[in-house]
């Protein structure tokens, strides 16, 4: 693969993110359901790990981090938290899951319960609120995130089938 | 496992645990002013959120247009009539205000009142996360906007608190947000407690009026404004109304559930406090 199709590939895959990132941000977050808002851009690391493996998992884990810290405000454990979600999801697609939606959906599933589970442990270690209210938020959340799966999954395939060159970081 | 260390694997954890301590140190530091990430992310998405804005709003219009008429019909005769009985108590308001004035100047009292150095903003985008209540409005410090600015709606009712300012945004963490914590005061009867954010209020929209003085008999529908005591908050913004009254766990202290006055769910224009003085 050529620098220029590496590129290509990459504006592509971010060119994908866009609609995404603003569909939860901006249309998504003012229409609730049971009180809640999906999570997207996880899901979007989540699925380029699936279709790319573990080092591209990492770096758009990385990037998607980045702009999960300005939008959930987290100070910079997204930007951990999602390249190490991207880079272990890559690893088990390489090993245990297929490239399918059923894959993805199980990674994404994996990936959304550790994120609200670092978040419920926080916030039971600081007495925030009981654990059944914790859990009031972050089942639904994960459960409408889930939903969407396919819909991400759909727009990453679609740029996945068109650029399918080898990745090399 | 082995393909991930042999395409620079290692080489993007480093990056990532790197960016995250900056991202970490950055915040702890500058104390609400925007890290560079996160203001470079938000200052280039500015058009878009604006744009996205725009539109959502255009469609919310049409959608209650279409399909809330009846109930928009319904609301405007109440408004009318509430209009009618503000006209009447405005005008008792004035008849009560001279004879006040005539009393202030008779014992030689002089007259307070508050000046607030205000700067309107859009509300450009909802908090896209579950675990506080936020939103972001179209000023940031370009226009003067500082962390710790007092945001109120049209009615001067007290939205929140700016907690991050960027350059031309700013987040606004809503007085129902765990974060929140600020002196109230029970219109009625006068009682100073203290103004917190409950996760499990936060759901239903609502905050918690705690530390309550005691032998106070509260009503609910009893104004809670804000205290004004330590100096970083104006006085005298209207927070909410008293819902109910509870006894806490350990059954030593009560609490009150506070309804906001603002409608937190559908602001468009708020207003940001940059200064305020007390004039007498």
């Amino acid at each position: 693969m050529t620098r220029r199709d590496f590129l290509t590939k990459w504006f592509i895959y971010a060119l994908a993110l866009l609609p995404v990132w603003f569909l939860e941000v901006y249309v998504l977050s003012r229409l609730k359901f049971f009180g809640v808002s999906p999570m997207l851009l996880p899901v979007a690391a989540v699925t380029v790990a699936v279709l790319e493996g573990s080092a591209a998992g990492g770096a758009f884990g990385l990037a998607v981090g980045v702009i999960c810290d300005a939008v959930y405000h987290t100070n910079g454990a997204m930007t951990l938290g999602m390249t190490l979600l991207g880079a272990g999801t890559g690893i088990i697609a390489q090993y245990g899951v297929r490239q399918s939606l059923a894959g993805c959906l199980a990674c994404s599933a994996g990936a959304l319960v550790i994120i609200d589970l670092c978040r419920v442990v926080w916030r039971l270690a600081a007495g925030v609120a009981p654990l059944q209210v914790l859990l009031g938020v972050a089942l639904p959340e994960v459960l409408y995130s889930l939903v969407l799966v396919p819909l991400v999954y759909l727009v990453f395939r679609w740029v996945h089938n068109r650029t399918q060159f080898a990745t090399l970081f | 496992m082995k393909d991930f260390f042999r395409h620079n694997g290692i080489l993007i954890l480093v990056i990532a645990v790197l960016l995250a301590l900056i991202t970490l140190v950055v915040t702890a530091f500058t104390g609400g002013v925007a890290a560079p990430i996160s203001n470079a992310v938000n200052v280039i998405t500015t058009p878009v959120r604006n744009g996205l804005n725009s539109l959502v709003n255009w469609v919310e219009g049409i959608y209650d247009y279409s399909f809330q008429y009846d109930q928009l019909l319904a609301e405007n005769e109440q408004l009318k009539k509430r209009i009618a009985e503000m006209e009447e108590e405005i005008r008792q308001a004035e008849s009560a205000n001279t004879e006040n004035d005539r009393f202030r100047n008779l014992l030689n009292f002089q007259t307070k009142h508050k000046e607030f150095q205000m700067e309107p903003a859009t509300v450009t985008a909802a908090g896209a996360s579950n675990w506080e209540s936020t939103f972001t409005i179209s000023k940031g410090t370009s226009s003067g906007v500082e962390p710790d600015d007092c945001v109120v709606d049209e009615y001067g009712n007290f939205v929140g608190i700016i907690t991050e300012a960027g350059l031309n945004w700013s987040t606004v963490t809503t007085l129902i947000d765990t974060d929140i914590e600020l002196g109230g005061l029970i219109g009625r009867t006068d009682g100073a407690a203290i103004l917190e954010g409950d996760f499990t209020l936060m759901g239903q929209g609502r905050l918690k009026l705690s530390y309550l003085p005691e032998n106070t008999e509260l009503v609910a529908g009893d104004e809670v404004l804000t205290s004004g005591k330590g100096g970083v908050y104006p006085s005298g913004l209207v927070v909410g109304a008293i819902e109910s009254v509870h006894t806490d766990v350990s059954g030593m202290s009560r609490y009150a559930v506070v309804k906001p006055a603002a409608d937190l769910d559908d602001l468009q224009q708020v207003f940001v406090i940059k200064a305020f003085d007390i004039v007498e």
